[in-house]
């Protein structure tokens, strides 16, 4: 049985360091701004209550987070094997055009049907799009960072052959294809909110790959085999099996994140489907310190930031380019704070905080 | 020390928070933009937000605008400004139509706006251009100044949109000469300058003399090739004139600005109608602008034969084959 309680102890200094690089970001971001000539205390209120601001707008957060929760779980698992994997764009893409297929060709299906055969189908067409960078690299030894940019340039390219071609819609009009049946569609889970059972699908995608990451001995290996192959090889791992297996799992996770995106959200094909996903994952799964749970918080962050900076744009007329500003301190400094020389001096100065508070909560040890 | 300054940090950060106050409330008309990319392309988004500029201007509205980069986006943006009372709503691109009909029930008394799309619900419409007025202008004119008898067009990726203004075009040149020769070649997308040189120079190797284009970006090809082998060519969607001053004889224009504009005072003028809203000639959005470094090189009868085609067009007459 897990123990769940100390699991959360355990990640209690490295919640509180992620909250206080927040409100550091944060007061640094309010210099800039009053330097820009815009005031502060406005500004934070528009980010605040335009990321958080009420139920609706929480709900366009999450909503957002979504795909940066499964294309960043890609990009941790693959990694955690050592392989540098830059094409979730791609493999996402792929999940999105064959779950659509399916959901268009067969669409008279039932919805106990339907929805599991797209993610299947998603799923196959995801891992195999990861299969081939990875393949090429254990046959040919070509770097996969190269091959992956490669696919997700071909995926784009297959894309918008598709929406021009043979899924394009009936009509002809426009380059897009028809709308999935309603079978096709993950229900909304509140009322009069968007946010989708896809969500719900992140946070069990989340689970599982800690689970197999941490829990079972595959997944030590296939950790050892990033860590350390040649250790591994020694310990008679065989480093292409947990390669390969990793860029599998990795394609399949992004391409959920394409299925879902289109079922949850667009309900149609189009070719800006993903503005860069698998790239903003990266930095997703870095801040999460390549940590399956950790992408959840780190997937929120951007969610919410995304809808901040729209909100900014809005209600304050904020350029947009600003707003990209704005969102890219915040990462930067998240992620100054979290290197190691820095981390242990706020981690020596919390302990100190801590220590002086009445309530001692943070004792974890 | 450090300790401290993070205490500090907090306590700023806190004080901020609380010093908060709500969001003050506007008056008056409210029109907002859903741009699909940066309003400094100095192309399609450009217009849109010309368009929202001028209707600040022009109808002394209140005017926001977000860019709205993933689709997600769409509705939520919608559903934004429809909870902050807007009064109109441009969405930016047929890709805005599903998004604008959902939010639309919840929020009747705001208009949503697409631009081009089919999608027509009680308070969302789309604008379409009838750009096929002017390219059926253009092809009149290309046939009456062909010395060759055959004319041409290059367009990038073969969809109804741009097949409708070459149909237009042959249209146009058949109605002044029927044994006219046209033909048209499509490079497969936006972007290859080359392979619209190429395109054109193949047209031009067939005996073309006059070029038309509807290829957006890598009509840049369709210019050098024009000015390489000293033909004229006809810009479209916009005034290109003078991108090759001595070779573009006439553009066929969309006045993206002057659209938004439009509709925004239809919507002030609660003259709003659940249809298609195509806009052409008659609404002076759409024209044939003829270039006035060349237009001394149109004989006088082509002239006179261009402007009665043109009036029978605004007058009704005269209906444009392949309008959208």
């Amino acid at each position: 049985m897990i123990d769940f309680r100390k699991a959360l102890l355990r990640a209690a200094p490295a919640l509180g360091r992620g909250a206080l690089s927040f409100v550091v970001a944060l007061a640094l971001v309010a210099l800039l701004t009053t330097w820009a000539g815009y005031d502060a205390g406005v500004l934070f209120h528009t980010l605040f209550a335009g990321a958080a601001g009420d139920g609706y707008r929480i709900s366009e957060s999450l909503l957002r987070s979504i795909p940066l929760v499964f294309t960043g779980l890609a990009v941790v698992v693959s990694f955690r094997a050592g392989l540098w994997n830059i094409g979730a764009d791609g493999q996402f893409l792929a999940g999105a055009m064959a779950g659509t297929f399916v959901a268009l060709h067969w669409n008279g299906m039932a919805q106990v049907l339907m929805l599991p055969a797209m993610f299947v189908a998603a799923w196959v067409a995801g891992a195999f799009w990861g299969w081939i960078a990875v393949w090429i690299r254990v046959r040919r030894e070509v770097n996969e960072v190269i091959t992956t940019i490669m696919l997700n340039l071909i995926a784009v390219q297959i894309l918008a052959w598709l929406v021009h071609g043979p899924l394009q819609e009936q009509a002809g009009a426009y380059p897009q294809s028809d709308a999935v049946p309603a079978a096709a569609r993950l229900p909304v889970l509140f009322a009069g909110l968007r946010l989708h059972a896809g969500a719900i699908i992140a946070v069990v995608a989340a689970l599982l790959l800690w689970l197999l990451l941490f829990r079972f001995a595959i997944g030590l290996r296939l950790r050892a085999v990033g860590h350390n192959p040649r250790a591994a090889r020694f310990a008679r791992v065989a480093l292409e099996r947990y390669r390969i297996l990793a860029m599998l799992l990795a394609g399949a996770l992004a391409a959920t994140g394409g299925i879902v995106e289109v079922s949850g959200v667009t309900g149609r094909l189009y070719e800006n489907l993903s503005p860069g996903y698998g790239f903003t994952a990266i930095a997703v799964a870095l801040i999460a310190r390549l940590h399956p749970i950790g992408v959840l918080p780190a997937a929120v962050l951007f969610g919410a930031l995304d809808t901040a900076a729209r909100a900014l744009e809005r209600d304050l007329g904020v350029s947009p380019v600003f707003a990209d500003i704005v969102q890219a301190q915040v990462i930067l400094i998240i992620i100054l704070l979290e290197t190691p020389a820095i981390r242990t001096r706020l981690q020596r100065a919390l302990a100190g905080v801590q220590a002086r508070m009445p309530f001692r909560g943070g004792e974890h040890a | 020390m450090l300790k401290n300054r993070l205490i500090h940090f907090i306590t700023v950060a806190v004080v901020f928070l609380l010093s908060c106050t709500g969001a003050e409330k506007h008056s008056g008309f409210k029109v907002a933009l859903l741009s699909p990319g940066p309003i400094s392309d100095a192309g399609w988004n450009a217009s849109a937000w010309e368009g929202l500029q001028r209707i600040k201007s022009e109808l002394n509205a209140h005017v926001s605008q977000v860019e709205t980069r993933v689709p997600a986006e769409f509705e939520a943006s919608f559903r934004e400004y429809g909870r902050m009372g807007y009064d109109l709503v441009f969405g930016h691109g047929f890709e805005f139509q599903d998004a604008a009909a959902t939010v639309a029930q919840d929020f009747p008394e705001t208009v949503f706006i697409t631009t081009s799309g089919n999608t027509v619900r009680k308070n969302v419409a789309p604008m379409v251009f009838q750009l096929e007025q002017a390219t059926y202008l253009a092809g009149a004119l290309a046939a009456l100044m062909s010395k060759t008898g055959r004319i041409g067009g290059v367009g990038g990726i073969k969809i109804p949109p741009v097949q409708s203004t070459f149909a237009a075009f042959e249209a146009g040149a058949r109605a002044v000469r029927p044994d006219i020769k046209v033909s048209f070649v499509y490079i497969g997308n936006w972007e290859n300058v080359g392979a619209a040189r190429q395109a054109a120079l193949a047209l031009i190797d067939q005996g073309c003399d006059l070029l038309i284009h509807n290829a957006d970006a890598a009509a840049a090809g369709v210019f050098q090739a024009a000015a390489e082998r000293n033909i004229y060519v006809f810009g479209t969607n916009k005034d290109q004139n003078t991108i090759e001053p001595e070779h573009v004889l006439a553009s066929c224009v969309s006045d993206i600005p002057g659209a938004f504009v439009t509709m925004a005072k239809i919507v002030r003028d609660k003259k709003f109608a659940a249809k298609i809203y195509r806009l052409g000639m008659r609404d002076g959005i759409v024209s044939l602008v003829i270039n006035p470094r060349l237009a001394d090189r149109i004989p006088a009868s082509a002239r006179e034969r261009l402007v009665s085609l043109e009036q029978r067009i605004l007058s009704g007459a005269l209906n444009v084959p392949g309008l959208p």
